[in-house]
């Protein structure tokens, strides 16, 4: 993968994490706050003071966010928050995704995730997740020889007229565990604890 | 295969499906779709998760492999709605994918071929495709399915030692894997493998027995009457619950004799003997020893009947505990497919009852339904069914042809 920018560090402590495209910037959760960030200038466009510890999720409109037992629904554009629905309380360290018409707030480790609907609150179901349910593989394969430790993947920068490789760093794949979005074109990653968002192209996938 | 897809099907293959939704979630692109799909069915949303899988093949065109893959996670979907899976086309798909050199979904792809024959009462289908499953170099996540299906097999088989051991290959499997989920079903199964299998009645005593003791038994030179599987030596009397209720009060008095009185009250339900109902004892009785030649004689008394084994001991086997759903899935257990009214007619109770059993061992996850109306089944739950708890028969299998357990109504 092709690293094109670095942004950040971005905050003083913490970790950035939660990344979502809204057309224009790219937004991301932190302990100070949910921010956006504009991948034009490098600037903090907007911040808005909530702990966003984990907890954030996008339905292609408007973001979410779970702040203590809340679950705040933010017009980017704005910042403004348009609605609040309670959140089903299952700990300030609760991941929040939007699918399929439905919030899912889940556990950290995935044991016990609960989907809502985004509108009320309304719990729709439970799921007890100490059942594994086994699915196809999209891997390609790369999965085949592994060891249950973590695969690396090289970083490079390039130099863009040269095309010289002016720097590598083997990235741990979980280094963009803590988020991932894109613009179309190219990829945003949450540098985790490096509190760094990264821009990397798309050379080099399949 | 973009980033945000690697990503999502890393997440899927460790079972977190929330994060790989979140790089995929809206996306309508072939792979985003697919990859939805199967997210949904990690988490349940069943007809969902289908409706996707058939849209994600549709959008990958002339994808050959792209769509046996749909194929293959839409086979797991109908699986877990207890729908017939369609045998030909998974097997299609499989051979796409075997000439696209995608090793892990022919493995699980033939895994699934496996769990659905299990979910049959094939054990002899599952059997040979779980043969054919090359797991070696596999993932973890992989090594551990298959292990767990092969521990499947061996109980109902009957051979617990074998399947505490598959158990614990998945177990490690499944700490490799890293995936929780993975490790608490192994557990579970792990736990019901220490349960009480079944009561051992010996020389009037009554012990409580885990399934490798009740193995012990059924290996040794006894003559046991089997009250879980209705089975006594190697005779079925399942289809004659008559004979099996003598043969059973036989075994529990042996080595004394039961009256002619205690077995009209007990088997026939009747106080008063009648010289027909004496009659009618002496019928069944006679028909007990021609459906027992070479296994054991029955010796009568000056008050009744006695069982006189041609060697060794006369054991009897309970369920664990009393009670209709125990005896139903003491009867389940040997993990053939059947009937209800089969099951009726083995246990003389009436189809309602069953019925009623059968819907409360289905919510504790025990038993699976098959097929509908008139061809409906029933067979063990096993974890290598979809998102169902791996459940233990109460005895081993004694081999039992599942031929003999189709009615011909549900």
């Amino acid at each position: 993968m092709e690293l094109k920018r670095e942004f950040g560090p971005l905050v003083t402590t913490g970790s950035v994490h939660g990344l979502a495209w809204d057309g224009e910037r790219v937004w991301f959760a932190s302990s100070e706050g949910l921010k956006a960030l504009d991948p034009r200038t490098g600037e903090i466009m907007r911040t808005l003071a909530m702990a966003a510890d984990a907890g954030t999720a996008f339905d292609g409109r408007h973001l979410y966010q779970i702040v203590e037992d809340r679950i705040v629904k933010i017009e980017p554009d704005t910042g403004e928050v348009v609605a609040t629905i309670p959140a089903p309380g299952l700990g300030d360290d609760s991941g929040l995704t939007w699918a399929e018409g439905s919030l899912w707030v889940g556990q950290y480790g995935a044991r016990k995730i609960v989907q809502i609907d985004p509108e009320t609150g309304a719990v729709r179901r439970t799921i007890q997740s100490d059942r594994f349910v086994t699915g196809v593989s999209w891997a390609d394969g790369e999965l085949w020889h592994a060891t249950g430790e973590n695969d690396t993947s090289e970083l490079r920068r390039v130099d863009p007229d040269t095309g010289e490789v002016l720097e590598r760093h083997d990235a741990p794949a979980g280094a963009f565990i803590s988020g991932l979005t894109t613009d179309g074109e190219s990829f945003y990653a949450g540098g985790g604890s490096s509190r760094k968002i990264l821009k990397v192209a798309r050379r080099g996938e399949r | 295969m973009d980033a945000l897809i690697r990503a999502a099907a890393r997440a899927l293959a460790s079972g977190d499906p929330l994060r790989a939704l979140q790089c995929v979630a809206l996306r309508e692109d072939a792979d985003g779709l697919a990859l939805r799909g199967i997210a949904m069915a990690q988490l349940g949303e069943l007809a969902r998760a289908r409706d996707l899988l058939r849209r994600a093949a549709r959008r990958f065109g002339a994808n050959e492999r792209a769509r046996a893959r749909c194929v293959v996670a839409e086979a797991e979907v109908t699986l877990a709605l207890r729908e017939s899976v369609p045998t030909q086309r998974l097997d299609a798909a499989t051979s796409v994918l075997e000439l696209h050199g995608d090793r892990q979904n022919v493995a699980h792809a033939r895994l699934l071929a496996a769990r659905h024959a299990l979910l049959l009462g094939r054990v002899d289908e599952a059997e040979q495709a779980c043969a054919d499953v090359e797991l070696g170099g596999a993932p973890p996540m992989l090594r551990s399915i298959g292990a767990l299906v092969q521990a499947d097999i061996e109980i109902r088989r009957g051979r617990a030692t074998q399947a505490r051991s598959a158990l614990q290959r998945a177990r490690k499997a499944a700490s490799v894997a890293g995936i929780d989920a993975l490790a608490a079903e192994v557990d579970r199964a792990l736990a019901r493998l220490d349960a009480p299998a079944a009561r051992i009645v010996r020389h009037g005593g009554e012990t409580v027995a885990r399934l490798d003791e009740v193995q012990a038994v059924l290996g040794g030179h006894a003559l046991v009457v089997d009250a879980c599987r209705r089975v006594v030596g190697p005779c079925s009397l399942a289809r004659r619950p008559v004979l099996f209720g003598l043969a059973r009060r036989l075994a529990e008095a042996w080595p004394h004799d039961v009256s002619r009185q205690q077995l009209l009250e007990r088997v026939f339900g009747q106080r008063r003997a009648s010289e027909s109902l004496r009659a009618r004892l002496r019928v069944e009785i006679g028909r007990l020893r021609a459906a027992l030649r070479g296994v054991a004689e029955i010796e009568a008394t000056g008050q009744g009947f006695r069982f006189a084994p041609l060697h060794g001991d006369v054991v009897l086997l309970l369920p664990p505990v009393e009670g209709d759903d125990a005896a139903v899935l003491a009867l389940v257990s040997d993990g053939a497919a059947w009937s209800t009214s089969v099951l009726a007619l083995a246990l003389g109770v009436s189809q309602r009852t069953v019925q009623r059993a059968l819907r409360e061992l289905e919510a504790q996850g025990r038993v699976r339904a098959i097929g509908r109306a008139r061809a409906r089944r029933w067979s063990l739950a096993a974890v290598s069914g979809h998102a169902t708890a791996f459940s233990l028969p109460a005895t081993p299998a004694v081999h039992y042809d599942p031929s003999d357990a189709d009615g011909t109504e549900a």
